[in-house]
């Protein structure tokens, strides 16, 4: 039996003196920009000034108390162009525009303190006594989490509803686990459950009128973040192929037990995945760690327009992941048994920038050629599931099945029934899901004391 | 330029020559000869060695020893410490002598040495002299003895002292440091009871009494000795200003006129030449030590000479008290000339501290470009305190400027005026009394 314990976890981070010794560089800003860069308001100014201060309960209590999932953000937030990004310390001036130094490792320092938290058994949250009422969340990702959490805080008694056999959603089935672990997702919804927030998994609302309903079954208030679990397909409603998979389900087989399965299935394996945002990294990456022979991104566009952040392309290209740029997937080649066996491929040139701001890759005509793979991984994005509207018929949805919500509030077309995260958005960040928790959860308290 | 190794760092002091200023203090640096070679080959000029004892009472050391003071994640910035005098038996301390004397003819072995009583005093001189000793130094400033009457209470017994070191100059003809607590106001009134002693010279200053640190889990102040805290010696750049405030008393008081042997919280060669331009002529070193090793006097013996070469100065002795004509009573600062800061800001990187403190713990002559994230100074306002240059990540960005004499500074405003027709006030006169 191959052993999957590095797979399985994160690497370590800071120790006691590291975080102190990095701390320790912040310059306590005036105004601080970090705090101003964080989308959850996690107010890394403030928690850093405790920390150096010594006052390190005070500095958890600043994290938990502005974002629950404190510690999944420090570990998976792109800092560098959040909190991180107008960090004094890099100490950019006039003079010296680029800058002498290196911004705080924020994220760093924030995961170590939600960390010793728990090594501590610091428990900066209380449950409240009083019950203001009960009210459902829809979908056990960071937006449920985060909506779940400050409405417990408020006193609600709140129940979250999974469809799913564990809660996290895309933080437990959708990122690598070396990037994102198990152990460390149970300690964070640890702090959730002390809340007082209950969790009911393996039911997924839906049916007619499925959500709507919940508020006639007692609950004065629904917030639905189910997230985007659809994933797109190069070539829209494509038949089956075997060894043709889809971004969801193959980080999905890493997660809920059929590991092994999947590794014996890759292993020696040519693989290729389509797709140059973070999910394509993750399933390059984990495509090589667990016995891929060659791992080719097929990406249409160039390194600069890749929607994934530096550290994880870095990661990918450390991993030995061949970056196919330039090169648009058009079909797939299949044997006469319906299997893989290699992707019909086009260079491409950038021309004008498109809808999205980055420059559109333009096929070369007689360019195409044909890449010999085992399995592809189509990584191109993440939609809502096309049936989803029907779980809350009411809703107003749009033509890409995202729910219409007030961005400030997460309000919906239905009184009672609010929404936020990548069901509202589109495709996001964690943090901005925890943002759409906490504006939504402040949003319902002000509906419900109407 | 003169290259760093031809200069001479040579220094005599107590009419005794030593190849560079720098020397072991007394501790547990300088435990055995094991040690002190170790020492000697980094190119230590001296030793003074682990206090003597007489094997009357035996010394045991508490256990912990130590605990360490830290600033943020900065190690070391103080060190607490109980321990003894030597435990060593006194024999196996003298054939040390004998063997650092004979290996190393050239380098300056001080025989620290503690008594509880005239006979004893004197019996350890002799011995230390007998056996090589260059010099004695004469501990009366132990602060954490465990045994009582001795160590620091020596030291501010001041007849004490005075008894003790004549009793050492009548038994020994080698010359003899008198080494001193901190823990009193004015140091020059013991010193002068070691010079009326006959002493050479001062050492100066042991540790100063302190706690550094006190356990939050068991609230027994450190180091825990099995349940038990006490106070007992700080050392380390934490008491580096205590340090150089009384080498540079001792060094102006025209009455000692002694040579000085300074220590507190030296590291680097600054530290040392700070020691050495208030006054003191050879300087000692066991904090620095304790943090960085024997390897440490390599810096300071190039740095100093560069010092030294650039600076134009050709020996050490040069250098001894070159400060201490510029250091006055604060009577004598010329009030009618005054200045405030300049800030370059294209050098600013907009962290805003300065906003902070200014506000806070100053003139509030500061306001804040939210946009921009820079300062705006507000000339009349601005103190000259110059915490904000303190804080400043910046070297260099914020700096002092003299003002013509006819800029005035702004009053500090008050908050309401019309709360003045409720004052209750005449203004003070002075009453003569005759």
């Amino acid at each position: 039996m191959r052993d999957f314990d590095a797979f399985n976890t994160m690497n370590k981070g800071f120790d006691f003196s590291q975080a102190v010794a990095e701390a320790d560089r912040c310059l306590l800003c005036h105004d601080a920009p970090c705090s101003k860069g964080c989308p959850a308001d996690t107010k890394p100014g403030e928690f850093i000034r405790k920390f150096q201060l010594k006052n390190i309960t005070g500095a958890i209590r600043t994290i938990k108390t502005n974002n629950i999932l404190g510690g999944t953000c420090g570990v998976l937030c792109p800092t560098e162009r959040l909190c991180e990004e107008a960090c004094s310390a890099m100490l950019k001036s006039k003079e010296m525009p680029q800058g002498q130094d290196r911004a705080i490792r924020i994220g760093e320092i924030q995961r170590f303190l939600v960390e010793y938290s728990w090594e501590r058994g610091y428990q900066v949250l209380k449950k409240p006594d009083q019950n203001q009422g009960k009210v459902a969340v829809v979908g056990s990702g960071p937006g449920g989490l985060s909506c779940a959490a400050e409405l417990a805080q408020a006193g609600y008694q709140v129940t979250i509803f999974e469809a799913r056999p564990e809660p996290g959603g895309v933080i437990r089935y959708g990122v690598a686990p070396f990037r994102f672990d198990q152990t460390f997702l149970k300690k964070e919804l640890a702090d959730i459950e002390a809340l007082g927030v209950e969790f009911v998994c393996n039911h997924r609302i839906e049916g007619e009128k499925g959500a709507e309903k919940l508020l006639e079954d007692g609950f004065k208030a629904v917030f639905l973040a189910p997230g985007l679990w659809k994933a797109a397909e190069l070539i829209p409603g494509q038949a089956p192929i075997e060894g043709l998979l889809s971004s969801v389900d193959y980080l999905e087989s890493l997660r809920d037990g059929r590991l092994e399965q999947t590794a014996t299935t890759f292993e020696g394996k040519t693989v290729a995945v389509i797709g140059g945002g973070a999910v394509a990294m993750d399933c390059a990456e984990t495509a090589a760690r667990i016995g891929a022979k060659d791992v080719y991104l097929v990406y249409r566009r160039s390194y600069l327009q890749m929607p994934a952040e530096e550290k994880e392309i870095q990661a990918a290209l450390e991993t030995g992941i061949h970056f196919l740029l330039l090169n648009q997937p058009l079909d797939y080649l299949t044997t006469a048994d319906n299997i893989i066996s290699g992707i019909k491929i086009a260079r491409t040139q950038l021309g004008n920038p498109d809808n999205s701001g980055r420059r559109a890759p333009v096929e070369i005509a007689g360019s195409e050629w044909n890449l010999g793979v085992d399995i592809v991984i189509e990584a191109i994005g993440n939609q809502a599931v096309p049936e989803s509207p029907n779980w809350y018929p009411g809703v107003k949805t749009d033509g890409k099945h995202l729910i219409q919500a007030d961005p400030e509030t997460g309000e919906t077309s239905v009184k009672g029934i609010f929404a936020g995260g990548d069901i509202v958005r589109g495709p996001s960040l964690v943090v901005n899901a925890v943002r759409d928790g906490k504006v939504a959860a402040q949003a319902i308290q002000q509906y419900l004391n109407q | 330029m003169k290259s760093s190794n031809q200069v001479d760092l040579s220094i005599d002091f107590c009419g005794v020559t030593f190849i560079n200023p720098f020397l072991l203090s007394s501790s547990p640096v300088s435990n055995s000869a094991e040690m002190v070679e170790a020492a000697y080959e980094a190119g230590w000029a001296g030793v003074a060695f682990k206090t003597l004892n007489s094997d009357r009472i035996p010394i045991i050391h508490p256990s912990p020893r130590m605990n360490s003071y830290h600033y943020g994640h900065k190690k070391l910035v103080g060190l607490q410490n109980v321990e003894q005098i030597s435990d060593r038996p006194l024999k196996d301390n003298l054939v040390d002598f004998l063997y650092l004397k004979k290996k190393y003819p050239d380098r300056v072995l001080i025989s620290s040495i503690m008594g509880f009583s005239n006979a004893e005093w004197e019996y350890l001189a002799k011995v230390s002299e007998d056996n090589g000793a260059d010099m004695l130094e004469l501990n009366f400033s132990c602060p954490h003895m465990c045994v009582e009457g001795s160590g620091h209470h020596v030291g501010k017994a001041f007849d004490l002292i005075e008894k003790f070191t004549t009793t050492v100059k009548n038994a020994v003809s080698i010359p003899v440091l008198a080494k001193m607590t901190p823990n009193i106001t004015d140091m020059t009134e013991p010193a002068l009871y070691a010079k009326r002693g006959g002493a050479d010279g001062i050492a100066a200053i042991n540790t100063v009494s302190g706690i550094s640190k006190v356990g939050l889990n068991d609230l027994v102040p450190k180091p825990n000795v099995f349940g038990i805290g006490a106070i007992s010696g700080t050392s380390g750049p934490a008491i580096k200003p205590i340090g150089l405030r009384f080498i540079a008393e001792m060094a102006q008081c025209e009455e000692l006129n002694l040579p000085l042997s300074g220590m507190g919280g030296i590291e680097t060669w600054i530290d040392a030449l700070e020691y050495l331009l208030l006054g003191a002529g050879t300087i000692q070193v066991t904090t620095g030590i304790i943090h960085y090793g024997y390897r440490i006097v390599e810096d300071m013996i190039e740095g100093l000479s560069d010092f030294m070469v650039e600076k134009g100065f050709n020996s050490v002795s040069e250098l001894v008290g070159k400060a201490n004509a510029n250091l006055k009573t604060t009577d004598h600062f010329e009030l009618d000339r005054q200045g405030i800061t300049e800030y370059n800001l294209d050098a600013c990187i907009g962290c805003g501290q300065c906003v902070i403190i200014c506000n806070d713990a100053a003139g509030q002559a500061l306001d804040w470009d939210e946009k921009e994230r820079r300062p705006h100074l507000i000339e009349d306002k601005c103190l000259s305190c110059m915490i904000c240059s303190f804080v400043c990540p910046v070297d260099g960005l914020i700096t002092f400027k003299e003002m013509p004499k006819e800029w005035n500074r702004r009053e500090t405003r008050t908050m309401d005026a019309s709360l003045e027709k409720e004052l209750k006030f005449s203004p003070y006169k002075d009453i003569q009394v005759l």
